[in-house]
């Protein structure tokens, strides 16, 4: 069993717990066990473009130095820090290939550090669950661990802005990837491909320019309807959030639109790998994808075989 | 010989020091606060039980060729050579209004008081200032993160005198904050101690109000000789 | 057809060296093909397209650039800096735009505005990213 050291980021811990939980569930039957490392701070969620900020550095750069500790303690854990939120992977991984680069920066931000008896000696990556998923587990095993296949499920899989920009965080390639296709498809479920699949969802003007996030979220979910999914997938806790809240909104606004359950990819995982259900936290959904899931006896039925 | 020569020590152990700008020969075996009023300064705002609980008497000092900013509880301080220090009165931050029985112990219950919270930046600038050592950014990252027991637990040797909140480049109020965290986890996560309840019983059923209105009834002197013959063993071994 | 007066003096120049100098990019690598904002989701909620800001930025007329809407629109998605062809990272420019407001003292969002209703509501995730771009 080889352990990882897991970064949870801000989000997992309040309103996305289900995403984490169906996570360390699934990992575990993987093989590859996510192991929440001591004592983080938030990454800062969005990485700073300016050359001289240095301030805005120290977040990410802190959450390296520790993660680095936290590897020492671990079984057979390789220099990495993994991350279920695309927000952290892209952040963490921008920032590690900045001062991989330039000494001078995290000569800057060590200095600040050391205080804390914190040192960054940039011998870490960055890693999203997705990559060990893909480049480590396997596809093969993923299937041979489902024991619930989501047939019934039409899935549209929405990478959203940041899981495959910019270049030095990317998971996958920007224009065709296949990283959430090939694990949808290896869950038993029916791919449905949408252009829209990183179509910026809005992101972080939900709080101050709510309009914008949901025109983007009506766009998103209409392409991906009208190409017959019943269901999203994503990778994002924010994507998660907006797509899935914005939803529920414009159903109480307008009449005729029916939402679709927003999933994030581990929780598809948990339920083809038959964990239990409530792992999932359903309830903090907006759109609850419980009714869907019941009407395709993906759950509430008794285990077959 | 031995009198003469602490004497003699005595007068020769003074440091220089600079409050407010103007400099000051003081005793050095005084702590900061007593080295004020040593210098003619009367203090009225900025000091309270002077024996390091109450967190009133937050000073800013910087030692002379070091360009680091420390800070300290003035009360529990001993000076130093080329001490450059003010005393913070007060630090302005207001406090929230909320009513703890109608929250959750979670993260929103904290962004929804303090949103500023989601600014933090992780600097920890709020730590090296803390003159308790509490990790105090740690503490703001759990309440950012709704692990409000880990929040309070790391919080709870805080005396609010509010230096984090000075350093704090995001303008994050650390030390109201854990008070909001130590309040929704003894609300919601801890159980009410039962001797606790016990207490409050005894109270209401009026069991130390015979003792109240004995000690009213004394005078000064009567209360002093009292507190001076107080004896705590004999309680516990009773 | 009427034609507007630029000045291009000093002030001008310093305003379009201190914005590369925050984003560390050369404005003036820009050839206005438009991709950027051809390829932008936000486009239409913009008063002024992405290469139009960057031409006002290259020459130097701050106030009309500070004015724009474009910069709070965008949301770092970062797709333009991807498509650039003269591999300019124009996301960088539009945050160096955003940079330059805040550090005057000015805040986007007022976090003493948001109703408790909606900080009750919001995930952390997106308060820290928010205030992280649009607070200084």
């Amino acid at each position: 069993m080889v352990q990882y050291s897991y970064f949870p980021g801000c989000n997992l811990k309040t309103n996305a717990k289900g995403f984490e939980e169906t996570a360390i569930a699934v990992s575990k039957k993987l093989e590859a066990e996510l192991v929440e490392m001591p004592s983080w701070n938030c990454c800062g969620t969005v990485h700073t473009l300016t050359s001289d900020n240095i301030m805005k550095r120290i977040a990410p750069i802190r959450v390296l130095s520790r993660s680095r500790k936290h590897v020492e303690t671990l079984k057979e854990s390789p220099n990495q820090v993994v991350t279920l939120c695309s927000m952290c992977n892209s952040t963490l991984k921008i920032v590690n290939n900045e001062v991989k680069k330039d000494q001078e920066i995290l000569d800057k931000i060590n200095y600040q550090l050391e205080e804390d008896e914190e040192t960054y000696e940039t011998d870490m990556e960055v890693k999203h669950f997705l990559e060990i998923l893909r480049d480590i587990v396997g596809y093969e095993k993923i299937s041979e661990k489902v024991v619930n296949p989501l047939e019934g499920l039409k899935i549209s899989p929405y990478y959203g802005c940041m899981l495959l920009h910019p270049e030095e965080a990317k998971i996958d390639d920007e224009e065709m990837p296949d990283v959430l296709e090939s694990l949808v498809e290896s869950l038993g479920a029916e791919l449905v491909m949408s252009p829209l699949f990183k179509f910026c969802c809005g992101s972080y003007h939900i709080v101050d320019q709510e309009d914008i996030v949901s025109s983007q979220v009506e766009k998103i979910v209409e392409a991906a309807k009208r190409r017959g999914a019943n269901a999203l997938v994503v990778a994002c806790p924010l994507c998660a959030y907006n797509i899935d809240q914005q939803q529920k909104a414009m159903a109480r606004n307008s009449v005729g639109k029916s939402p679709i359950p927003v999933f994030y990819f581990t929780q598809l995982m948990a339920i083809a790998m038959g964990e239990p259900v409530k792992i999932n936290y359903f309830n903090d959904h907006f759109i609850n994808p419980e009714p869907l899931l019941k009407e395709l006896g993906l759950i509430g039925r008794k285990k077959a075989k | 010989m031995s009198k003469t020569k602490t004497k003699q020590e005595e007068e020769t152990l003074t440091v220089k020091i600079y409050i407010m700008g103007s400099a000051h020969e003081v005793p050095a075996s005084l702590t900061i606060m007593k080295a004020m009023e040593y210098a003619g300064f009367k203090i009225k705002r900025g000091a309270g039980c002077r024996a390091g609980f109450c967190g009133a008497c937050a000073t800013l000092y910087r030692k002379a060729g070091d360009y680091r900013i420390y800070a300290a509880l003035a009360c529990q301080t001993q000076v130093e050579d080329g001490m450059v220090l003010t005393q913070l009165p007060f630090v302005p931050a207001p406090k929230a209004i909320y009513d703890v029985d109608s929250l959750k112990p979670t993260a929103s219950s904290i962004l929804k008081f303090y949103p500023e919270v989601a600014r933090c930046l992780s600097c920890n600038a709020c730590s090296k200032v803390c003159p308790q050592e509490i990790q105090v950014m740690d503490y703001v990252q759990y309440c950012l993160q709704g692990q409000i027991d880990k929040a309070a637990e790391l919080s709870f040797d805080c005396v609010q005198c509010g230096l984090c909140a000075i350093r704090c480049p995001a303008e994050i109020p650390q030390y109201h904050v854990g008070m909001l965290a130590r309040r929704l986890h003894g609300k919601y996560n801890t159980s009410t101690p039962e001797t606790l309840l016990e207490r409050v019983e005894e109270i209401e059923n009026g069991t130390f109000e015979e003792g109240f209105e004995e000690l009213m009834s004394l005078s000064k002197d009567g209360l002093k000789k009292r507190y001076t013959e107080r004896d705590f063993v004999d309680q516990k071994k009773a | 057809m009427s034609y507007e007066y630029l000045k291009f003096g000093k002030e001008e120049k310093d305003f379009i060296a201190k914005i590369e100098e925050i984003s560390g990019q050369n404005i003036y690598s820009c050839y206005q093909c438009g991709k950027c904002s051809a390829g932008c989701v936000f486009s239409d909620k913009m008063d002024i397209t992405v290469n139009q800001l960057i031409h006002l930025i290259q020459l130097g007329q701050k106030e009309k650039v500070l004015k724009a809407n474009t910069q709070w629109v965008c949301s770092s998605c970062l797709t333009c800096s991807v498509r650039c062809p003269r591999e300019i990272d124009v996301a960088a420019l539009m945050e160096a735009v955003r940079e330059y407001s805040l550090r005057e003292d000015y805040e986007k969002v007022i976090i003493s505005e948001i109703s408790k209703e909606a900080l009750d509501k919001l995930p952390n995730i997106a308060l820290v990213s928010n205030f992280r771009k649009k607070t200084g």
